[in-house]
């Protein structure tokens, strides 16, 4: 009974054991397998005919002997719990595995085997390593991310980014090519590109990487730090494709559906992109979008063209991750680009505006600079920046009342004023504005200076010459009508002269004389309005002062004027000899008139860069500080009547005409110096 | 001075001056003859023939330069002097005068001029 009852546990127990879905395998301390279950027979492959009665037919060779020392640790009485290890099927193939040995004993107690039950983990351990690898991934991508988010100089990132794609420890496509979208134009813009020409420069590029063994990590601050260059072939290739968003493609598609394509056979895919097939003879590809903020700011486009590996979905899913992480970086990089693009602008226009523009603190402190105020000031700028303006642009200890940048200083708002500046020597029309902080404190001006130095001279100039213009309409007129009767009554008054006797012959001499002057001063006028015309020949200067001397002798001599010479021109130049002697002239009667009686005029001639120097020196009663500016002015005289006022204006414009120019010197009492300089050619 | 004068041709339309240069000139030993207009001036060169011409540039139905050219035209060895009270040198120096003058009450430079125009001839 006892027997029959045991026996009938025990086959209930080898039912369970059999239908129990877990490999269930018992052995002795031999290793002989006692019992082989059904759940063993499909996990390892071996029926328990096979192996019932053999040793343990799963155990890869060589954990032979680790085996056995699990069977003495049984012996002992040792359990093992989860104990992950690897079996080998009958058709050979390896399976990852969880066992749990627990010894058997016999009715007395004694351990005589084991049971053990296993576990099918290969699943479990694909998904762990799986686990690892997108742990890996994760971390490279972090750390590509992280390296591109220290650049952001916009060339060196796509390079990055494109190395990136390409690296064989990257996501390692074989080319990559990055195309910006333009707003304006709508289109896409191949931007960068990265990969080799061809398959021959592709195996000299893996052979030579694989030698240098360099990481991505080197290569990545390589592009940080070393020079850029943007001239490889797929660079060229890419930077010349230009796609209308218009167009249906996959390129136009990736940008618009905002998603990635996998393009697997270009000839199946009829919106296949026909400049990347024809251009770049791709025959798989694949496309993601770069999406920062919402907004698809360009695409990445990669292809395996020399080893014709196929990508497939986990490529992809890499190939998005990573676009995901650098659009943003992107689009910053492009931003501050734009930025930096705009403020080098500005600066270019601020440097090369010929106004002088300058900040300046309400300090009066100079900030900055363009280069036309360095240019004006003849300085550096780092002699201007520093200093108050009031130094650097009046030579004085403090603002300048009339200056509009001193009137926008004290009353934070901006003027516009002209001013004539002694130390620069020139006019300027200065236009100054307050600066004010964003609390709407006064900080400082920016001030805009045009010389207008020029602009007044032609302004006088033109006036003068609208008034000559109209003087000469009438000089014609004048001329007639008043020289012709002058003609006759001082030629009459002559006759008259010659055929009386005693005070009728003094009166008609009277007539005559008095005639003659007033022809003179109509002369004069009329010369003046005329202008002065050049019959230009080689004179030497020396001879013609001495002509000219030569007249005035008697004058010089009456009114007991020393006279000096000391003449060193002895050479030839090309003017109109009456011209310049009447020029010349001018001053001699000047200098005389300004001494009157008793002085000395000198007269010097010499030679100084490439011009012949004419100067004559009095110790007259010289002019004045007030007068000075005005005396080449037509029609001024201090001499008072008698002085058509256009002797000097005739010399000047002589001169003028020569190519020449006139420079005074005088002081009041101290006598004057006029020096007359003719260019030789 | 011989039995044939020197015959001069002045042209001007200002009667006093006219007779100034024809009494001055006629003293100097010249035979003077006048006209005060363009038409006038012609019809004497034509018929006068003159040894020598003093010619206004301003006359009432004329240019005296376009007078210069039609007698210049006719008699190209003629000496002209051009006789003007203004200052015109710039504006014609092209056209081919012998001689250029501005009116003065003092005739001694026209009669020097005169003097050595003609004895070239």
């Amino acid at each position: 009974m006892d027997n029959s009852y045991a026996a009938e546990i025990r086959k209930n127990l080898e039912n369970i054991l059999e239908n129990f879905p877990d490999a269930v395998v018992t052995f002795d301390l031999n290793g002989t397998v006692t019992s082989w279950n059904r759940g063993a027979e499909k996990m390892y492959g071996f029926s328990k005919e096979e192996t019932v009665g053999g040793f343990l037919p799963f155990v890869p060779g060589f954990l032979m002997l680790a085996e056995r020392e699990k069977i003495d640790r049984i012996r002992n009485g040792d359990v093992f719990k989860d104990f992950e290890t690897i079996r080998q099927k009958k058709d050979g193939t390896i399976l990852d595995v969880s066992l749990t040995l627990s010894p058997v004993k016999d009715s007395e107690g004694m351990i005589v085997g084991a049971i053990c039950v296993s576990r099918d983990i290969s699943e479990k351990k694909r998904i762990e390593k799986e686990l690892v690898k997108r742990n890996q991934e994760l971390s490279r991508l972090f750390f590509i991310s992280s390296a591109m988010r220290g650049t952001l100089e916009l060339d060196r990132l796509l390079r990055m980014i494109l190395t990136a794609v390409t690296m064989s420890d990257g996501l390692g496509f074989n080319r990559a090519i990055l195309f910006l979208v333009d707003d304006n134009k709508d289109l896409l813009k191949g931007a960068m590109g990265v990969g080799p020409a061809s398959s021959e420069e592709a195996f000299q590029i893996w052979s030579r990487l694989s030698l240098e063994k360099k990481t991505l990590t080197d290569i990545m601050r390589n592009i940080e730090t070393g020079p850029l260059r943007k001239d490889s072939f797929l660079d060229k290739l890419s930077l010349n494709m230009e796609i209308p968003l218009s167009e249906e493609t996959i390129l136009t598609m990736t940008f618009k559906e905002r998603r990635s394509f996998n393009v697997r056979d270009v000839r199946e895919e009829p919106l296949s992109d026909f400049v990347l097939t024809q251009q770049l003879a791709t025959q798989a590809y694949a496309v993601a979008p770069l999406i920062s903020r919402d907004k698809v700011i360009g695409v990445i486009w990669v292809d395996n063209q020399f080893n014709r590996r196929p990508i497939v979905e986990e490529d992809m899913r890499f190939l998005s991750a990573f676009s995901n992480q650098v659009a943003s970086v992107v689009e910053s990089a492009r931003l501050f680009e734009q930025v930096a693009l705009a403020e080098q602008e500005l600066e270019n226009i601020f440097e090369s505006i010929s106004d002088k523009v300058f900040f300046t603190t309400k300090d009066y402190v100079i900030k900055k600079i363009n280069k036309a105020v360095s240019e004006r000031l003849g300085k550096p700028p780092e002699e201007i920046i520093g200093k108050k303006c009031y130094e650097v642009f009046h030579n004085r200890r403090e603002p300048r009342r009339k200056c509009p940048h001193h009137k926008t200083v004290a009353a934070g708002k901006p003027f516009v004023g002209e001013l004539e500046e002694p130390y620069l020597g020139g006019t300027f029309l200065t236009s100054s504005s307050p600066i004010f902080d964003s609390i709407g404190e006064f900080i400082g001006t920016v001030n805009v200076m045009r010389d207008i130095t020029d602009i007044k001279k032609l302004q006088e100039q033109l006036v003068m010459k609208q008034r000559m213009a109209a003087l000469g309409e009438v000089a014609a007129r004048v001329a007639h009508d008043i020289r012709n009767p002058l003609v006759s009554i001082g030629g009459f008054a002559r006759r008259l002269e010659k055929n009386l006797e005693g005070n009728l012959k003094e009166y008609a001499e009277i007539i005559a004389r008095e005639v003659a002057g007033l022809e003179k001063i109509l002369g004069e006028i009329l010369a003046y309005v005329r202008g002065v015309s050049l019959e230009k020949r080689m004179v030497n200067i020396d001879s013609l002062v001495e002509e000219v001397t030569a007249v005035m002798k008697s004058e010089l001599e009456e009114k007991r004027i020393v006279f000096v010479k000391d003449l060193h021109a002895a050479f030839e130049i090309h003017v109109d000899p009456s011209n310049v002697r009447e020029a010349i002239l001018n001053i001699l009667s000047n200098a005389i008139h300004a001494i009157g009686n008793n002085g000395t005029i000198t007269v010097k001639t010499y030679v100084k860069k490439g011009c012949a120097v004419i100067e004559v020196k009095d110790t007259g009663c010289g002019i004045s500080e007030e007068v000075l500016p005005f005396i080449f002015d037509p029609f001024y005289t201090t001499k008072g009547s008698g002085s058509t006022g256009l002797g000097l204006t005739i010399t000047h414009k002589i001169i003028e005409k020569h190519n020449g120019r006139i420079e005074v010197e005088s002081k009041p009492h101290a006598g004057s110096t006029f020096r007359v300089f003719l260019p030789s050619k | 001075m011989g039995g044939s004068k020197m015959k001069i041709l002045v042209v001007d339309d200002d009667l006093h001056i006219q007779r100034l240069y024809k009494d001055e000139l006629t003293e100097e030993g010249y035979e003077i003859v006048v006209a005060a207009n363009g038409a006038e001036a012609m019809e004497m060169f034509e018929n006068e023939n003159p040894d020598l011409v003093t010619l206004d540039i301003r006359l009432p139905d004329v240019d005296g330069i376009h007078l210069l050219r039609q007698m210049k035209e006719k008699k190209p060895k003629l000496p002209i002097i051009m006789s003007t009270a203004y200052d015109y040198r710039d504006d014609f120096s092209v056209w081919a005068s012998e001689a250029y003058i501005v009116k003065s009450s003092d005739l001694a430079e026209l009669k020097s001029m005169i003097k050595k125009l003609l004895i070239k001839e």
